[in-house]
């Protein structure tokens, strides 16, 4: 009875001093502000300017622009987070198996209709997925966003078909491992190519470096047969794409073990010890 | 009676009416027992520190004919003048890659959250943190 108290009064405070903090103007006295702060305007000059090719990205997305390039240091720490938390749920599923169908694979999930629309929407959710990441240098998506779309596709059809159908299709858990390691591969390789050009031609280059910069006169190139790629940021945005979507459907294969397997196979591992 | 300028009012119960909001989701993670529960109270917690985080980069439009814009240049036959208006004129666009980056770890978290409360459902058959902390072995 004490700590539940203790708590309530710790919640009360917290919620008081953080409207104290709001009302006296610890983000400024006029709200909102009037204009954005300096690093943001700079941030927003400097994204996308042909006038000033020393500091740009040549993106005119800038979040995107700050996500892989200025700050692309961070995302790739929050990329190496995501693929802990995913390799966490598969250790935590580790040996665990389905049992093989016990009747026709065809005649599991959900009606016909459902099952045809299914197959219809499918092709469209994996189409605006890869618009929402390939276009993740222009438009407002990329790679984080288009992966997690795609990975609704395979949900889907997890639910409406069965988990059977989804592996016959070729989508089982080793598969999306690969895939998975392809991506993050891609990704580790996009953030040193520019150091490996600089190296092969002699020149100064750094580690996740997209256009050439003072000091560092190599860089890849920013229009790819006359359609603006923004250098790195359009592979990091594919590769991401890759490691998401196969990131998730590993997650949701392996929740979708029929907890009567599971209690099985948990049983059977308790009676070996 | 205090001359207040309605923007900064409307504005100020948002910020307050979150404030409330974080402390209904702390309230959640201390003193529900479920652990589905905690997880829904810690999804509502991250949501709306995402949500603060991208109202502080927001700006007051210029005047009310010139509203302020996301952070996305429209055309790329830019000349300099362009790209002035466009700084003066968008949001602050680092809250917002920030909570890009929040929202994707929030995410990954979550299903790692998830996976371990299935497993201690299967193993124990309850998610009841009191009936957790009483098992011995």
């Amino acid at each position: 009875m004490n700590g539940r108290i203790i708590g309530i009064v710790v919640i009360v405070l917290f919620i008081t001093l953080f409207s104290l903090v709001i009302a006296l103007g610890g983000l400024g006295y006029d709200l909102p502000m009037e204009r954005v702060r300096l690093i943001a305007r700079t941030y927003l000059s400097i994204a996308y300017n042909p006038f000033n090719r020393n500091y740009t990205v040549m993106s005119p997305e800038v979040v995107t622009s700050i996500v892989w390039d200025f700050r692309g240091l961070d995302t790739l720490f929050e990329t190496v987070v995501f693929y802990l938390a995913i390799i966490g749920s598969v250790v935590l599923a580790r040996g665990l198996k389905s049992s093989p169908p016990e009747k026709k694979i065809e005649s599991y999930g959900l009606s016909l209709i459902v099952k045809t629309v299914t197959r219809i929407t499918i092709g469209m959710i994996i189409a605006i997925a890869a618009s929402i990441a390939l276009h993740g240098h222009l438009t407002p998506g990329g790679g984080f966003q288009g992966g997690a779309v795609a990975a609704i596709a395979p949900l889907l059809v997890l639910v409406i078909f069965s988990r059977y159908y989804l592996e016959n299709l070729g989508v089982k858990k080793n598969v999306m491992l690969a895939i998975r390691s392809i991506g993050l591969l891609g990704i580790g390789l996009t953030g040193f190519s520019v150091l490996l050009i600089g190296l092969f031609s002699g020149v100064n280059a750094y580690v996740f470096q997209n256009q050439p910069k003072p000091g560092a006169p190599v860089g890849l190139p920013y229009k790819f047969n006359g359609a603006l790629i923004s250098g790195t940021l359009w592979f990091f945005n594919l590769f991401e794409m890759m490691a998401v979507a196969a990131g998730f459907t590993i997650v949701f294969l392996l929740l979708s073990i029929p907890e009567r397997d599971v209690l099985e196979q948990l049983k059977e591992e308790a009676d070996k010890h | 009676m205090i001359n207040v300028d309605p923007i900064t009012y409307l504005y100020t119960v948002l910020l307050l009416s979150m404030a409330v909001n974080l402390g209904i989701a702390l309230y959640g993670i201390f003193y529900r027992p479920s652990l589905i529960k905690k997880i829904i109270a810690l999804t509502i917690f991250s949501d709306t520190a995402n949500t603060f985080a991208i109202i502080i980069g927001y700006t007051r439009w210029a005047s009310p004919s010139k509203p302020v814009q996301p952070p996305v240049l429209t055309k790329l036959n830019v000349t300099r003048q362009d790209i002035t208006e466009f700084a003066s004129n968008a949001v602050d666009p680092l809250p917002q890659a920030l909570v890009l980056t929040a929202i994707v770890i929030g995410l990954a978290v979550t299903l790692f959250l998830v996976f371990l409360t299935l497993q201690i459902y299967r193993l124990y058959k309850t998610t009841d943190v009191r009936e957790i902390a009483r098992l011995r072995g």
